[in-house]
Parts: C-alpha cells; sequence; structure tokens
C-alpha cells in the first residue's frame, strides 16, 4: 500500500494535496465546497464573489459538450458567470467553511469593475477568513466589459487591480490569466508587478463548440440565439501546458509560483502540470462529468507515480520537464526513427498503410495478400503517423538512423516518443 | 481458434481492451456491483481507478478487499452477483467485471507489487485446517491482524478444490502457486501431506492454539448407489484431480457420459472436449431453464459441442457401461452406453476424525464458533453457497470472529 505526503507549500500556504477546486460551478455555496473537503480536495477556490452592485442574472441552458465518436465530453462549454448568490450569503459560507475545514485550504475567488471594488473585495474575503485570493481577470462570458477577460488581456488593468488588491489585504493571491491573448507573460507579469504572489491558469477559451444544422444557431441555444463562451476540459490541457510553459520560459516569471487548470482528470494531467512548473492544480470539468470522487484516484495515482519516481516531496517533482522543452530550432534534425512493425501484434486493418499514403509520405507499403505492411525506407522520412493511428500499439519507434551526410552530435541514449510507447 | 487444457480458455484483456470496457461502465451512484459481492469487493471503485490511469490503485483495491482476487477474478460466476445488477444492462450488456479484475490483478503480479501490510505480532496462534479458499481467506485475514497462523493441509500442495479440481483452462496452478506464495509472504505456515484426526489430533492443535479453524471443504465426490463398484464409473473430483495433476495427460475414451448439471459437472464436459475427447454427453437432471451452472461455463461446454440433455434422472444401469435414464416429467426414456461415466452429483466433506457433527453437510451450530470452545468453522461446512468467493467471504467472517474472540495482544 502506498502511502506519499502530497503536501505542498504553494504561495506561502501549506496545502495537504495540490487539488483544489477552480473557480467555477463546482464550488458554488457551502454544501458543494463541504462536500469536496471531505472527498479529499486540498483546497477549495469558492466561486467567484463580485461586487454588490453587479447582478448576475444566467441563461438556460447553458452548458454544451463537443463529443468525438464514442466519447461524450471531450471538451465542454460553460455559459455561466461568477457567483449568483448575495454577497453576504458567499461570505458567510466562507466564514463556515474555514471554521469547519481549518486544515484545508480555503481560496476566496474575487472580481471587480474598478478598483473601488477590487480592494473592498479584498478586505471583505480577508476578513471572513480566506487563506489565499485567486483574481478572476479572466472569464470569458461576463455580461460586463469591464469585467472578466476583457481585463485579463489588459496588462495595465491587471496591474492597476492587483495594486488595488493589495491595499485590500495582506493575504497571499494569484491573478487567474485568460488563454484569448497571443502572450500571457505581458498580463502574468504586470500582475507580479502590480503586487501578486502568483499566477493561475488557464481560463476558459472563447468558443463555439457546436451549429445546430437546422435552426442554424450555436449550441447552447437560449430563445433561438447562442454567444461565445468558454471552451474547458481534456481538450484545453494541450493549450493550458503551452501557456504554462512559456511562463517559465520567461525571465521575469520563471520563479513565480504557479497553479495549473485546464483539462485535469487523471493523475497523469495532473504530473504533465506539475513537472512543467505547477505546485497548485485546480480542477472542474472533470468533477462536472464525473464528480468529486475523481481526486481519490488522482491522490492515490500521483502517490504511486512519486514512489516510481523515488521522491518523498512533491515538491521535488515541480518543473522536471521545463528545461527539455525548447524552440524548434534548437531541435537535433540530423536523424530519423523508422516505425518497426510488430507483424504478429498487426492485425491486418491497413490504417497505417491509409494514413501514410494521404497524409504523410507515401512509405507504407500494403502487401494485399498476407494484408501486412511493409515500410518503405527510401520514402519513410520517420513521421510515425502510422504508429499513432494504429489501434493495436504494433507500431512503435524502431531504428534510429543519421540522415545521409550527418555526424553524430549527440550520444545520449535517445529518449522514444512517450506517446508512442504508451500504445 | 481452438482451445487447449493447460492454457486459459477466456482471453485476457489488452491494455487498450481493458480501457475499452472499462470506458463502458457508467461509473454509477450507489453502484449496485458494489452492494452485491459476497466477498465485499467493490468493482465500481476498481473501475474508476482503471478508468482514471491508477491501476496500482485499482490494484490496491482489489487486494486489500481480497487476499484470492486474482482466482476470484476467473472462477466467480460474476453473473449472479457484481454483475446481475449492472447498469450499463439497461443499455446493452453488463460490464466484464471479472476479466476486468483478472487484468489488474495480472498487473499486480507482473509489476511485483507488495501491497499488503502484517500488524506487530500479537504472540497468539491459530491453526486452520484445509487449505481451501475459506482456509487461506481466514489465514490470510488473520495474519496480516499479527496472528501466527500454520494452516494443515492433507494433500501434497496448497489450495484444495482450487488446485485439485477446478481445471487448468479455468484456472492455472500458476495462478493459484502466487496467491498463495503471497499469503505465505504474509508469515502463514503451510504443513502439507497431514491429515488432521489422523497424523495429528484436534485435541493437540487446540491445546497448541489460541484457536483451531475448520476450513475443510467438501473435498469428496458422492455416489449413487446404482453405480457403486461399477468399474466405468469415476467421481467428477476425482477425475478433475487426477487430470489436473497430471497437467491434462489422461487417457481420454472416445465416448463420455457425465451426469450433473452444476459447475463441476461443467468443468468435466468441458476438460474433456478440450482434451480431444469426440463424444461428450451431458444428462442433467434439471432441465434448462433451472440449471444450476454458471452461465459462462454452460456456454462454454456448449461451445466445445458438448452434448448436453436435461430433464433425465438415471434409474438403472445394464453391462458395459450402459445407463438407463426417464425423464422426470415427460414420458420419456433414455439409454446411453458409454466408454467411462463420469459423476457430478454433489460433493460431501470428510470429517473423520474431526469431531464434527454435520447436518445436510454444515455443522449444526448457530454462527461460527463451536459453542464453549476454541474451535471455529468456515468455509462449504459452514452455512451459506458452496463457492470460491463464499469460501472467501466466509474466511473473511470467521476472521473477525476470531479476532474478537481472541482479543488484542497477548
Amino acid at each position: 500500500m502506498v502511502r506519499k505526503d502530497l503536501s505542498i507549500t504553494f504561495m506561502g500556504v501549506k496545502f495537504p494535496n495540490p487539488f483544489c477546486l477552480s473557480s467555477s460551478p463546482v464550488g458554488n455555496c457551502y454544501d458543494m465546497c463541504a462536500k469536496a473537503y471531505r472527498e479529499g480536495w486540498g483546497g477549495v477556490v469558492f466561486k467567484t464573489i463580485g461586487p454588490k452592485h453587479y447582478l448576475i442574472d444566467e441563461v438556460s441552458p447553458r452548458f454544451d459538450a463537443l463529443t468525438k465518436e464514442a466519447e461524450p465530453f471531450v471538451g465542454f462549454k460553460n455559459m455561466e458567470q461568477i457567483a449568483e448568490h448575495p454577497l453576504e450569503e458567499n461570505l458567510a459560507d466562507l466564514r463556515r467553511l474555514k471554521k469547519e475545514f481549518p486544515n484545508q485550504v480555503l481560496i476566496a475567488s474575487i472580481m471587480g469593475s474598478n478598483e473601488e471594488d477590487w480592494e473592498e473585495l479584498a478586505r471583505l474575503v480577508t476578513e471572513a477568513g480566506a487563506d489565499m485570493i485567486e483574481l478572476n481577470f479572466s472569464c470569458p462570458q461576463m455580461t460586463s466589459h469591464a469585467m472578466g477577460s476583457d481585463v485579463g488581456s489588459n496588462p495595465e488593468l491587471c496591474r492597476k487591480y492587483c495594486q488595488a488588491v493589495r491595499r485590500g489585504t495582506k493575504l497571499p493571491f494569484m491573478a487567474k490569466m485568460t488563454p484569448n491573448i497571443t502572450d500571457m507573460c505581458d498580463p502574468a507579469v504586470a500582475s507580479i508587478e502590480g503586487g501578486a504572489n502568483g499566477i493561475s491558469a488557464i481560463n476558459t477559451i472563447k468558443s463555439i463548440i457546436n451549429v445546430d444544422l437546422d435552426k442554424k444557431v450555436g449550441l447552447p441555444i437560449v430563445d433561438g440565439k447562442s454567444s461565445i463562451s468558454g471552451y474547458s476540459g481534456k481538450a484545453v490541457k494541450p493549450v493550458a501546458l503551452r501557456f504554462i510553459q512559456q511562463m517559465r520560459m520567461n525571465p521575469k516569471l520563471k520563479d513565480v509560483e504557479l497553479s495549473g487548470i485546464g483539462g485535469i482528470e487523471t493523475w497523469e494531467d495532473a504530473a504533465e502540470f506539475i513537472l512543467l512548473g505547477c505546485k497548485n492544480l485546480q480542477v472542474t470539468t472533470g468533477i462536472m462529468q464525473y464528480g468529486y470522487r475523481i481526486v481519490e484516484d488522482m491522490k492515490n495515482g500521483l502517490e504511486h507515480y512519486m514512489d516510481e519516481q523515488g521522491v518523498d516531496r512533491l515538491e521535488d517533482l515541480v518543473g522536471l520537464a521545463n528545461k527539455n522543452i525548447i524552440p524548434a530550432e534548437e531541435l537535433d534534425r540530423d536523424y530519423i526513427v523508422y516505425p518497426e512493425i510488430n507483424k504478429d501484434k498487426c492485425v491486418g486493418c491497413g490504417r497505417c498503410v491509409i494514413s501514410c499514403y494521404d497524409g504523410a509520405h507515401q512509405a507504407m507499403e500494403w502487401d494485399k495478400d498476407s494484408r501486412r505492411p511493409n515500410c518503405n525506407h527510401d520514402k519513410c522520412v520517420g513521421c510515425l503517423l502510422c504508429g499513432l493511428v494504429c489501434p493495436v500499439g504494433a507500431i512503435k519507434p524502431g531504428e534510429r538512423v543519421l540522415k545521409a551526410g550527418r555526424k553524430e552530435k549527440n550520444l545520449k541514449k535517445m529518449v522514444l516518443q512517450d506517446t508512442m510507447e504508451k500504445l | 481458434m481452438s482451445k487447449k487444457y493447460q492454457e486459459e480458455y477466456e482471453v485476457a484483456f489488452s491494455p487498450r481492451l481493458v480501457m475499452e470496457e472499462a470506458s463502458r461502465c457508467l461509473l454509477c451512484l450507489d453502484a449496485p456491483c458494489s452492494a452485491s459481492c459476497p466477498a465485499g469487493t467493490d468493482p465500481a471503485k476498481f473501475i474508476r481507478s482503471l478508468r482514471f490511469k491508477n491501476v496500482k490503485g485499482a490494484a490496491e483495491t482489489v487486494r486489500i478487499n481480497n487476499i484470492l482476487g486474482a482466482i476470484c477474478a476467473r472462477v466467480c460466476p460474476t453473473e449472479r452477483y457484481c454483475q446481475a445488477g449492472c447498469s450499463r444492462s439497461g443499455i446493452d450488456k453488463p460490464i466484464d467485471i471479472g476479466r476486468i479484475q483478472r487484468y489488474i490483478t495480472d498487473f499486480e503480479d507482473a509489476l511485483k507489487m507488495d501491497i499488503l501490510e502484517v500488524k506487530e505480532d500479537n504472540g497468539k496462534k491459530i491453526a486452520v485446517i484445509g487449505s481451501g479458499p475459506a482456509g487461506l481467506t481466514v489465514a490470510a485475514e488473520l495474519a496480516k491482524e499479527g496472528f501466527k497462523v500454520t494452516i494443515y493441509e492433507k494433500e501434497a500442495k496448497a489450495g484444495g478444490y482450487l488446485r485439485y479440481g477446478i481445471p487448468e483452462y479455468r484456472l492455472p496452478n500458476a495462478i493459484v502457486d502466487r496467491e498463495i506464495d503471497r499469503i505465505v509472504k504474509l508469515g502463514v505456515d503451510i504443513v502439507l501431506n497431514t491429515k488432521v484426526g489422523e497424523d495429528i489430533k484436534v485435541e493437540d492443535l487446540r491445546k497448541d492454539n489460541d484457536a483451531v479453524i475448520f476450513a475443510v471443504g467438501y473435498s469428496q465426490g458422492k455416489m449413487l448407489d446404482m453405480f457403486k463398484d461399477n468399474r466405468k464409473v469415476i467421481k467428477a473430483v476425482d477425475w478433475l484431480k487426477k487430470t489436473k495433476i497430471r497437467k491434462g495427460n489422461v487417457k481420454v475414451p472416445e465416448n463420455v457420459l457425465v451426469i450433473g448439471g452444476g459447475d463441476v459437472a461443467m468443468d468435466v464436459v468441458t476438460s474433456l472436449k478440450l482434451l480431444g475427447c469426440p463424444h461428450v454427453t451431458d444428462v442433467v437432471y434439471e432441465q434448462f431453464s433451472e440449471f444450476r451452472a454458471s452461465k459462462k461455463e454452460l456456454m462454454n461446454a456448449q461451445e466445445q459441442g458438448v452434448t448436453i440433455i436435461d430433464g433425465y434422472v438415471p434409474v438403472a444401469t445394464g453391462r458395459g457401461g450402459i445407463v438407463k435414464f426417464k425423464h422426470r416429467i415427460l414420458p420419456a426414456e433414455l439409454k446411453i452406453k458409454a466408454d467411462l461415466i463420469i459423476l457430478a452429483v454433489g460433493q460431501v466433506a470428510d470429517v473423520d476424525g474431526l469431531g464434527l457433527t454435520l447436518e445436510k453437510g454444515e455443522v449444526n451450530v448457530r454462527g461460527v464458533r463451536i459453542p464453549d470452545t476454541n474451535m471455529f468453522f468456515a468455509g462449504d461446512i459452514a452455512h451459506g453457497e458452496k463457492t470460491v468467493v463464499w469460501g472467501v467471504r466466509s474466511g473473511k467472517e470467521v476472521a473477525f470472529e476470531v479476532k474478537r474472540f481472541l482479543g488484542g495482544k497477548k
């Protein structure tokens, strides 16, 4: 039975484990957060609390899901804004949660429409007992352009609002970034300069995920119309990881503490964010689909991973992958890895041949009689698309050959493509 | 594909296929599967772990609950238990929980995971008589709690019916070995070739131990009077034992008649077919609608081409392997001549010299302890179904009661 300590200190606060609800429908009230704490979440980011004057009025329906083949939930679209409960009620919930769950971390997410709002909200949630604060600069479906991702894509507003929050609290706080921007580093740097102690990323991606072909309108349909709104879930993980990496590579941000968000469902997803530099992790879509219980396997799986890696502190895994992600121009372009086909494992579907012809370099040849593929090395460029489409994992990276006229620069043992290894 | 006696009949899941199967799981609220295992297995939890890529966690869930997890995965008639209430049946068919559990325990073995922990020695000694499912389970559960446990087994190897009964194609002895190795590693001693009541007295065990647990099981096949001394007749358990010990190297005649319709009968007829017997005829007392054998085993037998005749009862025998049957309800008769007749008409316990009184095959005492003694009983001779999973259940229950009876440290 594996037993590893998952505790980690993030922005000066010790978390029993790095897993938190992100600010969203999953942490909307006392009962929800209390249940999440009981099921083992290390922390909760309570659904974003807005100023008293900003009234929330939601649409119905408000969600939609992107599917692919038999997968019911590749990505998820959400139109909900910030907490709809009255300010006083939210603050009362915060007070009660902190009192009843003193050892788990309570993070208040706030969003104002001007400096006064931000300062006041920071003061209120501090008084209510929050351990730290997250500034929501990033919700892409607010009904006010003075709030949400319009703020997060404007570095100067980020800086100003961070300064306002700093006036209202002594607590550590992080700024939650929007991915609806070319370079996240600009608002992140501005936030840190404004006084933020950390950055969380990413919020949802502006999207239209389905269009009803008869009614000619996006989904979900609200009285015959629809809007662009935030996209999340497994499908956005690659985008989130990219922003995390870019911030870690920025000289002004490289030591800033990060909370990773975007498509985390399994311990493997979590470990990826950790290896790319996150000390804290936030989840919503996975919970909306499967429930708070997913934390059990994320925690246990991460403990097993620590055990395999021979580390006793989760912190020792943070950022280990950053150095291995380098600019494309620096990659070794001197060799080709040819596919190795296991003809016994092969079931003779020919998908590799189809994909190689139509999507690559026409190197995979087909023996009609035996129904088996064969790779022609004269044509093969070693892209290994074949291995990715093979349904039985019969094609793996094989012989590695230097391109004509190139010299071996790097005698290090080649790391085989992990995605292929998993097949 | 032609199947062999020495190879597992059911093909194992590959990593991709097990994920496909786990993805069929609806991850229900208050999952029916987890409420219906006699041994307390929580399939909903281990399938969810698998689904969320935590296979090691899944292995922990299986193993901590069931010391015979890899065996149950293969032999349990899951259609009667965990799979019976599966919500997925509302769409198509239940999740193949047994095969998923097999994948998980195979994974555990492949990675040589060491999941179980043993508490500090509590100074108390336990003797267990019999090393079948119930004996192994009660021994392992008590060893984990810090008891010093010794199992006494009359045969040359441990495992009882698991080793000497269930055929290799359904439960390879290599799997039985691995499960027993794990139990030995918990600190359990197994004394082989020792029949309690003959080689060692129950009284001596009682004196030397804080508790004695009878887990002798139904090791003997039943005989029907009309077949007594008939040289063409062998009892199913004896035939299965011989066949498993010899790894299938037994002489199989052209034409075999099997009488009986339970899982033991199915084990016999399918084994015969896998060993190349051309004509296997199984005559069964029950009609198909009331069959006792698990659906899977019945299906395998039919897939192998066994002739199954239902509703007939043997009424007389003739020379040279002739048996006459009458239909239980209809005015019909049947006469079959066979080279070999195998009787699979039930089993009984061998309690000679143990001082136990059985009533309808079970110790006629309420609970699991013989009143005013330190003697407990588990498995087939205790009240309940006579299956491996019930043996596990009984072993766990008796371990709990022994622990309660003996209390904490000495």
